[in-house]
């Protein structure tokens, strides 16, 4: 174990100490976010939200709410019925359209009762960047005017219906995308330093002394997944501080979606330049690897996007359900394919691929 | 290892190695006492290399039975490895790691291993402790991984031509701590293509060539089996008829390797006094000549018909 712990170590001084690498797994990212960060965000201190608002019926309840969704300034309130609200949305001059339910204010709030959710839909327009935030703001509002009815939490919850999905660029939905190209390119890039490594006949060296080899791929997965948590820290903070992206997740749900989706990345990374030999040769293949993943996966626009005849290729590909697994995580987006989905597809892949690896894997 | 007893270090007995159709080594036999510098000489693809790598656990051979310290290096690597020292012969080190970080880091695999600051020392590598690997030259990173070997502190060192890439004086040191190692009672086995090396540092020396073991003793042995004679050395020779220098008195061998031309003779004096005289009768001239003892090379050379000269 001290031995290990050398060796972790030697290998991260090693590492720290090139420029280069330090620049794609921690500057490149940032800038990422950055340059999206510039261009999608906005000024979102002055924004405005058209909110619709159609109420089934008058009461005491739905005044208090829409009074008290007037005092924000964000929102600029319409009533009308469900079909003239929606078409409104659909010509643009809505963001959202908020359908009040019939609700009673009567035993249900004050019985010990477990009551009854009650449903609010919320209809919005997808495609365009700025329409996710009221869905969050009000998420806030009910949570308020819940409160002040009783002090119980959890009474309204939003169902989101998404009338229209067109390219969703806004940097909430970019953050995620970001995050889980950083985390590909970590594990991808990052097996080559085995295949220098070994180009070098450094692994050939090493071989010849009492250390095992396997702490060596070890030591590599231990350091790989710790520049995941330092990449994932400054992407997540930079998003949060300077483009005000709420994350939802608590840190060890994000912690431990990062570094799941590190290791994949990184033994599908192995399985790739398993077969090169050289560390050029090695590097294209995952050239030709990565990029077409990082466009095809709809980690920075969605699915629907992409001409039909691609979707198997997409649902093939890994990154596609890494990125819908941490927009989930991170911003609370619902999942375009489902938790077990994403995880059993990236659990195939680790698997696949660390089998694949450790059959054909050669050390000289 | 008990005491002062002289015990086998390694004993290998019909090593064979192949790759593919070529024979790297084969079928070859020999053993290294406990505290001795043994020497395997040969030019470069003659199986130096992948001799120490099968001795080391590198590499399987196809035949033989091989023990070290008692180890079966192919079965027994683990156990093996923490009694042995190795350098081989790609200078490979972590990129960017310092000369005094890669040191210890060796160090660190190792049960009882010499101080950094020793082995620094013996290396000649104090004032670059703090360099990069990657920025050291040629010479500078073959001393560092000859001393990442020796920091080991183990009963056998085996060093895969040391000396490559290293300038005379260095090459000089690099002989004298080893011999300060033999002293501290360690076994050396090693491998060069330098015959001054050999003569110089090895107890025991194998020629070897094409994967064979040609001749095996101490290279006093080695020389004294094979001549008796003298070398006279002449270069840039011209003459109509080369013959006449093999009836030159006390001459017993010419051997040529391109322009130079060596002599071997017994009687030196005469066969000098001849050549003038056919020089002035120019029957032939020479630019240049030089008399020495016969070494190493001219047993190569006879042996093999070849220089052992890369």
């Amino acid at each position: 174990m001290k031995i290990f712990i050398n060796l972790v170590v030697a290998t991260l001084k090693d590492l720290a100490r090139d420029r280069m690498a330090i620049f794609w797994f921690i500057l490149f990212p940032i800038l990422f976010i950055f340059l999206f960060g510039m261009i999608f965000s906005g000024g979102a201190g002055n924004v405005n939200f058209d909110l619709g608002i159609v109420v089934e019926e008058q009461g005491i309840f739905a005044e208090t709410f829409i009074a008290s969704l007037k005092q924000s300034e964000v929102f600029t309130i319409y009533q009308g019925s469900l079909d003239a609200e929606l078409e409104a949305l659909a010509g643009r001059r809505r963001n959202a359209v908020l359908a009040l339910p019939q609700v009673q204010l009567g035993p249900q709030f004050s019985s010990g009762d477990q009551p009854s959710e009650v449903i609010v839909p919320v209809y919005y327009d997808a495609s365009s960047q700025a329409n996710k935030v009221p869905l969050f703001m009000l998420g806030e509002i009910f949570n308020h005017v819940e409160r002040g009815i009783q002090n119980r939490p959890r009474i309204f919850a939003i169902d989101a219906r998404p009338v229209q999905s067109e390219a969703l660029s806004d940097i909430d939905y970019l953050l995620p995308g970001i995050l889980a190209m950083a985390l590909m390119q970590l594990g991808l890039f990052g097996s080559l330093r085995l295949v220098y490594l070994r180009e070098r006949k450094v692994l050939k060296s090493l071989g010849a002394t009492p250390l095992p080899r396997v702490q060596i791929v070890f030591s590599e997965i231990v350091i790989r997944l710790l520049m995941a948590a330092i990449q994932t820290s400054l992407i997540i903070l930079i998003g949060h501080f300077v483009f005000d992206v709420q994350i939802v997740g608590s840190w060890w749900q994000v912690l431990a979606t990062v570094l799941f989706g590190a290791f994949v990345f990184v033994s599908i990374g192995y399985m790739l330049v398993t077969f090169a030999k050289t560390e050029e040769s090695g590097n294209g293949i995952i050239q030709v690897v990565q990029f077409p993943m990082m466009f095809l996966s709809g980690i920075f626009f969605q699915l629907e996007f992409l001409p039909p005849f691609l979707a198997p290729v997409v649902k093939a590909i890994p990154l596609t359900y890494l990125g819908d697994l941490l927009r989930s995580v991170l911003i609370g987006m619902p999942y375009a394919f489902g938790l077990a989905t994403d995880l059993l597809v990236l659990g195939g892949w680790l698997i696949i691929s660390l089998i694949l690896t450790i059959r054909f894997w050669r050390w000289e | 290892m008990r005491g002062s007893e002289i015990v086998a270090s390694i004993t290998v007995r019909g090593l064979t190695k192949r790759y593919g159709n070529l024979t790297a080594v084969n079928n070859i036999s020999f053993t290294v006492e406990a505290g001795e510098i043994f020497g395997m000489l040969g030019p470069n693809g003659a199986g130096k290399t992948t001799t120490v790598e099968i001795l080391v656990g590198l590499r399987v051979a196809d035949a033989g039975e091989i023990k070290v310290l008692g180890f079966n290096p192919t079965t027994e690597g683990r156990q093996l490895k923490s009694s042995i020292g190795v350098q081989l012969q790609m200078p490979a080190l972590f990129p960017r790691l310092t000369v005094e970080e890669a040191l210890k880091l060796n160090a660190s695999f190792y049960p009882d291993p010499f101080p950094v600051e020793q082995v620094l020392e013996w290396v000649g590598l104090r004032e670059l402790r703090r360099v990069l690997t990657y920025k050291l030259s040629g010479g500078q990173r073959q001393r560092l991984v000859v001393g990442m070997a020796m920091i080991s502190n183990s009963q056998i060192l085996f060093l895969d031509e040391p000396t490559t890439g290293l300038d005379p004086q260095a090459r000089h040191n690099l002989w004298e701590i080893i011999q300060e190692l033999q002293q501290m009672g360690k076994t050396i086995f090693l491998t060069t293509h330098y015959m001054e090396e050999a003569q110089h540092l090895c107890d025991r020396v194998a020629i070897i060539d094409h994967g064979s073991i040609i001749v095996l003793g101490t290279p006093q042995q080695l020389i004294g089996d094979h001549f008796q004679e003298k070398a006279i050395e002449l270069s840039a020779v011209e003459s109509d008829d080369e013959t006449i220098l093999q009836q030159l008195p006390g001459v017993t061998r010419v051997q040529k390797v391109d322009s130079q031309i060596t002599l071997y003779s017994t009687e030196v004096e005469a066969t000098l006094r001849e050549l003038i005289q056919l020089e002035k009768e120019q029957q032939l001239t020479v630019a240049g000549l030089a008399i020495r003892q016969a070494s190493l090379e001219d047993v190569f050379l006879k042996l093999t018909g070849r220089s052992i000269r890369p």
